[in-house]
């Protein structure tokens, strides 16, 4: 089958894809159309092919009929009256043909058929002296054997064309078959991974954006958060400021105590601050 | 089509001479004046050249007035190239014997092409 | 008395003929020619008979035309070689053999001047027997006038295209008709010659001959006739006035003028001699039957074997000639059935000897 490459140059969009479609569906019917088509030639042809075969056999035997009655006539005449036959032709033809058309699904053949104009006749006064009723008598046979002769040449005239058409519809049939519709099909599958990986991309990009969004929103509330720490220890800071200042100023003495007991707040002031930060990472990450 | 085959009325013959003979006594012969359509009949004996029968061949295919060509089979023998390629359908080349050589099927183009065509031998 | 001086000029040719008589083909040698299955052995059959070994130069393949020509040639050698030892008036007799000849190459060239053929080809289809030294002449003329002219000076057929044809005439009439016009003349001017020139017995062999051949001719005309539109006078004008049919002229004139074949049969089995030839040839369109053409045939055989059995007479040349002819038919009949495979009809050829 031909390779994946094969397909026509078109934009891979819905419209297109309906299109082919379409096209798809017009090269099936087309197809099985044609297919019947030639089958039904492909019975005549065979028909006429045997008959042809047949009726070429016959046709010799019928030629050496006439050849004889020929033949008949020379031992009548005592000579050869091929020159005076020849002479008394006169400008019309005794023996014409009429084609008439007949139609083999839609295939006009040509039929020959034998025109004899009766009052024509060359040759009534050929052989008076003798022989006159052997010339006739050949004259009878040869006209038959040209029937014959015209029969035959409908079949092979028909022959011909048919042979001609059925080349054309075959490899119409082929085309469509093998190239057309395999062709329409690529080309669908084409534009439907297209879309595909259309859809796919969209959806990504969509995720990528909210990713990048949250990820926005967390960094402003970690930085949020620290903030608000910063102003906690400076607000503690100050706190703390005034009451070693007021210690200082009220009680010198208690000094070593009041030191220990603002190292213990400060550590717990430490362990607030990591707990929220780990929080906030989980939650992006997940 | 149609139009070109309701023209064609005439049988044409080449042969020799007893061929010629029985095909104007079925009356097939038409003798005028009219420039290249004078006879439609030329008796060819041993001694007409190749030259000669094609050019005679040429001149019977090419005329619009005839629809069915007969030849001896053993003229038809000489110019066998030219009658194996003439596919036209008009006029039909009909083979056919003579007196002193019987039909042969094997020679005749269009059988051949029959043979050829189903491949039976 | 009349055989006392006959053999100092013709003994000689008396002889030769029946010599050649002699020769002829015997019915047992047609019957070994028609068991033949190819032309090939007909050859070799003929050659054991008087003809030898004609056909030893041909190196082509046999065929019907060949075997013809052979033997035509033989016959016109042996007519040439008695013609050539003959004195008055015997060669005066075979010049009288040759004109019928002479007939039918003059119409062959009156044809082919009306067509205007090529004139060498004409020539070469001319019977041999019928050739006369200004033959070739008569194909120079290229029209019809001068071709009138040139057949009235110069040829031996001038009294009979004089007598009966106008210039007019040739152009007009069918080729045919001239024909048959100018064989009556001939046959008519032959049979006088034969009667009043010629001693006892041959003027009445002849002239039983001649009336046959007249007769054969009237009939043939008459029912080949039938389906043309040639009128009565026309036909007279055909038939000839010896012969036993129309040597009678009410019997003639019914002839011409009856145009269906029953009567004509009635009217000519009237005559004693012709009355069997209508009772085979009944059939004739049928096939099988002897044709009324194999009648005529067999009873002129008869009438030249017949010729033979009188001494002293011219009559044997003519009678030599024509069973010759006869025998050149048998055996182009018997090779064509041959060479066509129609072995069914091969025993129609005519066999007296």
């Amino acid at each position: 089958m031909s390779g994946a490459g094969n397909r026509e140059q078109v934009f891979p969009t819905r419209m297109t894809l309906g299109v082919m479609k379409g096209k798809l569906k017009g090269a099936q019917t087309g197809h099985s159309l044609l297919k019947r088509k030639s089958e039904a030639l492909t019975k005549r042809f065979r028909d006429i092919t045997k008959r042809i075969d047949d009726a070429k056999r016959k046709m010799g035997r019928v030629m050496q009929t006439a050849a004889f009655s020929l033949a008949e006539v020379s031992y009548a005449t005592g000579g050869n009256i091929g020159f005076q036959v020849q002479e008394s032709i006169s400008n019309n033809a005794r023996f014409k043909v009429k084609s008439r058309q007949e139609n083999v699904s839609g295939v006009y053949l040509p039929q020959f058929e034998a025109d004899i104009n009766e009052s024509i006749n060359d040759f009534k006064m050929t052989g008076l002296g003798r022989g006159g009723q052997q010339i006739q008598k050949a004259r009878e046979v040869y006209s038959k054997s040209v029937e014959t002769l015209v029969d035959l040449a409908s079949l092979q005239t028909a022959f011909v064309i048919l042979d001609d058409v059925i080349k054309v519809t075959n490899r119409r049939v082929n085309a469509i078959e093998h190239v057309i519709i395999p062709r329409t099909e690529n080309t669908i599958s084409y534009i439907n991974s297209e879309l595909d990986e259309l859809d796919r991309e969209e959806f990504y990009r969509l995720k990528k954006v909210q990713e990048k969004k949250q990820i926005a929103t967390a960094a402003a509330d970690a930085l949020m958060a620290a903030k608000k720490l910063k102003e906690e220890q400076d607000r503690l800071n100050e706190l703390e400021k005034h009451e070693i200042d007021d210690v200082e100023k009220l009680v010198v003495k208690d000094e070593v105590v009041k030191e220990e007991e603002s190292e213990v707040n400060t550590k717990a002031n430490d362990d607030d601050n990591t707990d929220l930060v780990n929080e906030t990472e989980g939650d992006v990450i997940f | 089509m149609a139009s070109e085959a309701k023209n064609r009325t005439l049988i044409a013959c080449m042969g020799d001479e007893d061929t010629i003979t029985g095909m104007l006594l079925a009356g097939i012969g038409q003798v005028t004046n009219e420039p290249g359509k004078e006879k439609n009949f030329q008796i060819c004996n041993d001694d007409t050249k190749s030259d000669e029968l094609l050019a005679k061949f040429d001149e019977f295919t090419s005329r619009d007035d005839i629809a069915i060509l007969l030849i001896n089979q053993h003229l038809a023998d000489v110019i066998r190239l030219e009658v194996d390629s003439f596919t036209a359908p008009f006029p039909a080349i009909l083979e056919i014997p003579s007196k002193d050589h019987p039909y042969d099927p094997e020679k005749d183009s269009i059988l051949r092409r029959v043979r050829r065509l189903f491949g039976d031998s | 008395m009349e055989g006392l001086f006959f053999n100092i000029d013709a003994g000689y040719i008396e002889g030769l003929v029946r010599g050649y008589k002699n020769s002829l083909i015997t019915s047992s040698q047609y019957i070994n020619l028609s068991q033949c299955d190819n032309l090939e052995d007909l050859k070799l059959q003929l050659s054991a008979t008087d003809y030898g070994n004609f056909l030893a130069d041909i190196n082509q393949t046999l065929s019907t035309s060949i075997i013809e020509q052979k033997l035509n040639k033989k016959l016109i050698e042996d007519f040439n070689y008695i013609r050539s030892q003959a004195t008055y008036p015997l060669s005066k007799f075979m010049d009288f053999i040759t004109y019928s000849y002479m007939i039918d190459n003059i119409l062959l060239i009156i044809t082919g001047t009306i067509h205007n053929r090529d004139k060498a080809e004409i020539l070469k289809k001319c019977n041999p027997l019928g050739w006369f030294d200004t033959l070739p002449t008569l194909s120079i003329t290229t029209d019809l006038n001068s071709l009138y002219e040139t057949v009235l000076i110069d040829t031996p057929l001038a009294k009979y295209f004089h007598n009966c044809l106008s210039i007019d005439d040739l152009d007009d009439l069918n080729i045919e008709i001239i024909r048959n016009i100018l064989y009556k003349e001939y046959l008519e001017d032959f049979h006088n010659f034969c009667v009043t020139e010629l001693p006892n017995p041959t003027d009445e062999i002849m002239d039983r001959l001649l009336n046959f051949e007249a007769d054969k001719r009237t009939i043939n005309i008459c029912i080949n006739s039938i389906d043309t539109d040639l009128s009565t006078e026309e036909k007279m004008k055909m038939l000839p006035s010896i012969g036993l049919l129309t040597s009678n002229d009410s019997i003639k004139y019914q002839l011409s003028e009856l145009s269906d074949l029953e009567n004509l049969k009635i009217l000519i089995s009237s005559v004693g001699p012709y009355k069997e030839f209508f009772n085979d040839s009944s059939s004739s369109s049928t096939a099988g039957g002897k044709s009324l053409e194999d009648s005529f045939y067999e009873y002129e055989m008869n009438l030249n074997r017949n010729a033979f059995t009188q001494q002293f007479t011219y009559s044997t040349i003519w009678a030599y000639i024509k069973s010759k002819e006869q025998e050149i038919r048998n055996i182009a009949w018997i090779s064509e059935c041959i060479a066509q495979n129609q072995k069914d009809k091969i025993n129609n050829y005519i066999s007296v000897y």
